[in-house]
């Protein structure tokens, strides 16, 4: 019997050097870690319904090179610092010069600090669950730190491009951490971006993102997730809450070969409260798997999360969401709504919302659907004069709206709908 | 301007319309009466193009047009205009972006150009006092929590908005007390016009005190059965369906007005 695939070629290629000596014994214990692992089959329950779309090639055990140029210059009404290939390009990003907020590259940091972040990292997520996702610390070039002070306020949203060169093969492992202190305010935008696919490189994308946020912190977090097609995605974010904070989260990603987020929150302190939001569409052959974990550890802490997908042609969309609330966890409150929007007898959703509930004190809803557009709402258009395809676009669009509506940073709303625009009309063909 | 005949329609199968006959001129008002079941509300879905009816048989024409050959969305932008019995709520789609959609589609069939913005939210609030519709009804979902009455007027601001050559209205009285009745009544007649008709489809008589046909028609068992009037809608107010012959299912919970 041949042997399982495993992560070993991963392994071929020294990086990371430039780093911290705490920060590379991290990623050597992580690497050794993952050495044997075997990648997740169909028979692996987090990946059941996507492990079909993973087809990991050796050709991507290179690190993309950390250089070059972007392809292209995104003027954003904000702050913003610019991922190459994972990796940070100060000459393209433009700090915010403000009290109370540092934002240093982990090779950047002395001694000292490399060994408390050591000690951080991966710490909002629970490894077994993101096996995959683990990748990213045993291999990230370089990453983020961002420190807010307490009480420090970032008076605009602070963007980060993710850019992908998709030219050549090899892989790019992003990774950020936010360390956010008490009472601090931030919006960060995320938006993962590719240029120049041959259609040929075999490129993969691995990105985190971690929030660690002190009592009454309050983080907002959007991610676009806009990669080529080609280029297979699998990123997690994780995020610890203390007392009284509040994280807030808007994702909205379109389909490729491989698209997995998982979305992992600890409510860590009485009265800590979430809002996650997704949208996804997908299209053609594409994928995304959205695998979301809120874990109620405290009582008193509500969470509020609202999915809505949508497959088109032989697309394929996967919604995993859990919930997961604590013995201690007494007067929680939490809601889960995902609705799925199935615009051909091709495409595929599986959606499964997972409760596990261990308090007897607690207000847990939930609720999921999968449907088709309402024939009588088409006929209702139709019968205005309006023609059959925008009766199809409106009504789809009608799915998300409230969604992407709630995008409270107005230039990514519009970046957003954009996009969408542009699946709708390669989704909806004139007749 | 339009002529019906011989019309039958199933739905699953089953005959519901078995053999329709009626010509409309422009100008006129027509009343179509009969007992739930009758096929009433077929005889609209059907004329505006309900795929889930199936014409087995039959012609209908619009002026000279043979209808039948048409999309419902190309009935609409040569003049039919269906008022829904029970108008459909769409979430996450504003009145206003649907109704603009809709006035500018019928703009492009006629070869003119797009209303912008402003002209249109002008010529919408100005409907909108028609049916004395709050303008703030243009900003909510289409229909989203309006109130039975509110849905009826929505209805009729459409006609208004979208001045078609044949409104088909569908039971649009029921579910409103006398005073929505009135407006949506008022609203009715102010599409009145010499080239415009009108076919209202109703149960029951009272809404005929307020926009009074030149005929009336009584449709039973998917035929029409008997014409007249508008003399014919009283008498059958006074005796009931039963008088011809018919029964009538709802007479029971008709209300006394």
């Amino acid at each position: 019997m041949k042997p399982a695939p495993t992560l070993s070629s991963a392994f071929l290629h020294p990086a990371g050097q430039s780093l911290p000596q705490p920060l590379l014994a991290l990623r050597k214990q992580r690497a050794a870690a993952l050495l044997g692992m075997p990648l997740p089959t169909r028979k692996t329950e987090n990946w059941k319904y996507s492990a079909r779309h993973l087809k990991l090639a050796d050709d991507m055990a290179i690190s993309l090179p950390a250089e070059g140029k972007t392809g292209t210059s995104l003027a954003v009404p904000g702050y913003k610092v610019v991922f190459l290939n994972g990796v940070m390009l100060p000459e393209a990003s433009e700090f915010p010069d403000l009290d109370g907020i540092t934002i240093t590259s982990f090779s950047d940091l002395d001694e000292q600090e490399a060994r408390e972040l050591a000690g951080r990292l991966d710490h909002t997520l629970t490894p077994q669950s993101v096996q995959l996702a683990q990748l990213n610390s045993a291999r990230f070039e370089d990453g983020l730190l961002i420190r807010l002070q307490p009480d420090a306020v970032l008076d605009q949203p602070l963007y980060i491009i993710h850019e992908v060169n998709a030219d050549a093969s090899g892989s790019a492992f992003p990774r950020i951490f936010v360390d956010a202190g008490r009472h601090s305010r931030l919006t960060l935008v995320e938006e993962f971006i590719s240029s120049g696919s041959n259609g040929q490189a075999q490129v993969l994308v691995n990105a985190v993102t971690e929030f660690c946020l002190d009592e009454g912190a309050h983080l907002t977090s959007i991610r676009l997730d806009m990669e080529g097609d080609s280029i297979q995605h699998i990123g997690a974010t994780g995020v610890r809450q203390q007392r009284n904070s509040r994280f807030e989260s808007h994702c909205v990603g379109f389909g490729g070969a491989l698209r997995r987020h998982d979305l992992q929150v600890r409510l860590e302190g009485e009265g800590a409260e979430c809002k996650l939001n997704g949208v996804v569409v997908a299209q053609g052959a594409q994928h995304y798997d959205n695998h979301t974990n809120i874990e109620h550890v405290v009582g008193h802490g509500n969470s509020e999360e609202t999915y809505r997908n949508i497959a088109a042609d032989q697309a394929h969309v996967v919604f995993n969401g859990r919930i997961h609330i604590h013995p201690d966890a007494q007067k929680s409150n939490a809601e889960m709504n995902n609705k799925n929007l199935l615009l051909s007898n091709g495409a595929e959703i599986d959606t499964k919302p997972e409760l596990e509930i261990y308090a007897d004190d607690v207000k847990c809803a939930h609720g999921a659907t999968i449907g088709q557009l309402d024939k009588t709402s088409v006929f209702y258009l139709v019968s205005r004069g309006i023609g059959r395809r925008e009766a199809h676009v409106l009504l789809t669009m009608a799915f998300i709206n409230e969604l992407v509506a709630q995008i409270p940073v107005p230039a990514v709303r519009e970046t957003a709908q954009t996009r969408l625009n542009q699946f709708f009309e390669a989704t909806f063909q004139e007749a | 301007m339009l002529s019906i005949k011989n019309l039958h329609a199933s739905v699953e199968d089953k005959e519901i319309l078995k053999g329709i006959n009626l010509e409309i001129k422009a100008g006129e008002v027509h009343a179509i009466m009969g007992p739930n079941g009758s096929g009433k509300s077929t005889l609209s879905q059907v004329l505006a193009g309900n795929e889930a009816f199936e014409v087995t048989e039959g012609e209908v024409t619009l002026n000279g047009q043979n209808l039948l050959e048409l999309e419902t969305e190309e009935r609409a932008r040569e003049g039919i205009f269906l008022a829904f019995q029970y108008p459909v709520e769409i979430p996450g789609v504003s009145n206003l972006q649907f109704l603009r959609t809709a006035v500018n589609a019928m703009r492009k069939h006629r070869g003119e150009e797009d209303m912008n913005a402003a002209e249109f939210m002008k010529l919408a609030r100005e409907v909108c006092k028609q049916v004395d519709l709050d303008p703030s009804f243009l900003k909510r979902g289409v229909n989203e929590g309006f109130s039975g009455g509110e849905k009826k007027r929505n209805e009729i601001m459409q006609a208004l908005l979208l001045q078609p050559k044949l409104a088909i209205l569908d039971e649009t009285d029921s579910g409103l007390d006398i005073d929505a009745l009135k407006v949506v009544a008022d609203g009715v007649n102010a599409l009145r016009s010499p080239d415009r008709a009108i076919l209202m489809v109703t149960h029951y008589q009272r809404l005929l005190n307020h926009i009074v046909p030149d005929y009336v028609h009584v449709l039973a068992g998917g035929r029409i059965i008997k014409s007249g009037g508008r003399e014919l809608a009283l008498e059958l107010e006074e005796k009931g369906y039963g008088w011809l012959g018919i029964k009538d299912e709802d007479a029971a919970d008709a209300p006394a007005n």
